[in-house]
């Protein structure tokens, strides 16, 4: 099954997008246009993981780019809901330290209007 | 043992050297799986550890050439252990002394691309370079839990 990105608008000016799949080279490629210009407009970006169900390298590449371009223009994004095992690659690349992961709604929610 | 079936699954998989044979692995890894009743987590840390050593075959091995050949082969030892054997003719690189630590940087500073051997290495239970006379061999390592 193909990788699939869908957004909903949340109020507070929060984009949350949804990544459903697996996020290896095939559903990396797949996601990355559409995620792209996703990030180039957002100020406030929940990345939802929970429907993701293998990360790999080019995968952990679709969510540092978006990060960075949406710091870059003073925005913020939270990571929402990983699995463990995909929870285990964030942080076994360090990313977890640099972009938050939210396992509560709620408090990623907060993190973002914060 | 004895009473069970040959595996159905093919114990090899035979790849072209581009990025679009790599969507090959994973339902063969599943198919293993499967068979051999590996755990979830396990397959993931197989997928991870090939997709990433197959990405860097040829990325690096090949310079994202096609046409050239690289094999996968399954194996088991004993009843828990079980074994990844990737095997190329590109130039001898051995990934397994590349740095180990990816030190904490800030965001903005995060290099893009660069983890995948990283995961690789923390996600195998042992990763095991050899030169070949025309190539590498790669043997990736996994205990079942």
């Amino acid at each position: 099954m193909a990788m699939k990105a869908t957004i909903e608008e949340i109020d507070g000016g929060i984009t949350r997008l949804v990544l459903d799949g697996r996020m290896d080279i095939e559903g990396a490629q797949a996601v990355d246009l559409r995620v792209n210009v996703i990030a180039g407009s957002a100020d406030k970006l929940l990345m939802d993981l929970s429907g993701v169900t293998f990360l790999g390298s080019m995968g952990l590449r679709s969510i540092v780019l978006p990060a960075q371009a949406i710091k870059r223009r003073g925005g913020k994004m939270v990571l929402y809901g990983p699995i463990p095992m995909v929870e285990d690659v964030l942080k076994g690349a360090s990313i977890g330290s640099i972009i938050p992961i939210h396992h509560d709604l709620d408090s990623a929610l907060a993190a973002l209007r914060g | 043992m004895s009473d069970k079936p040959a595996c159905p699954v093919p114990t090899q998989l035979r790849l072209e050297s581009r990025m679009e044979d790599l969507a090959l692995v994973h339902p063969w890894v599943e198919a293993l799986a499967e068979y051999h009743a590996i755990p979830p987590p396990t397959v993931f840390a197989i997928n991870l550890c090939l997709e990433e050593a197959l990405a860097n075959v040829v990325r690096h091995g090949y310079k994202d050439t096609a046409g050239s050949a690289m094999t996968v082969a399954f194996e088991t030892h004993g009843e828990r252990e079980l074994s990844f054997v990737v095997e190329d003719s590109a130039p001898h690189f051995d990934p397994t002394v590349a740095p180990m630590e990816t030190p904490a940087v800030p965001l903005e500073e995060m290099k893009i691309g660069g983890n995948g051997i990283l995961l690789m290495r923390k996600f195998a239970g042992s990763v095991k370079w050899e030169p070949l006379e025309h190539g590498n061999r790669l043997r990736i390592g996994f205990v079942l839990p």
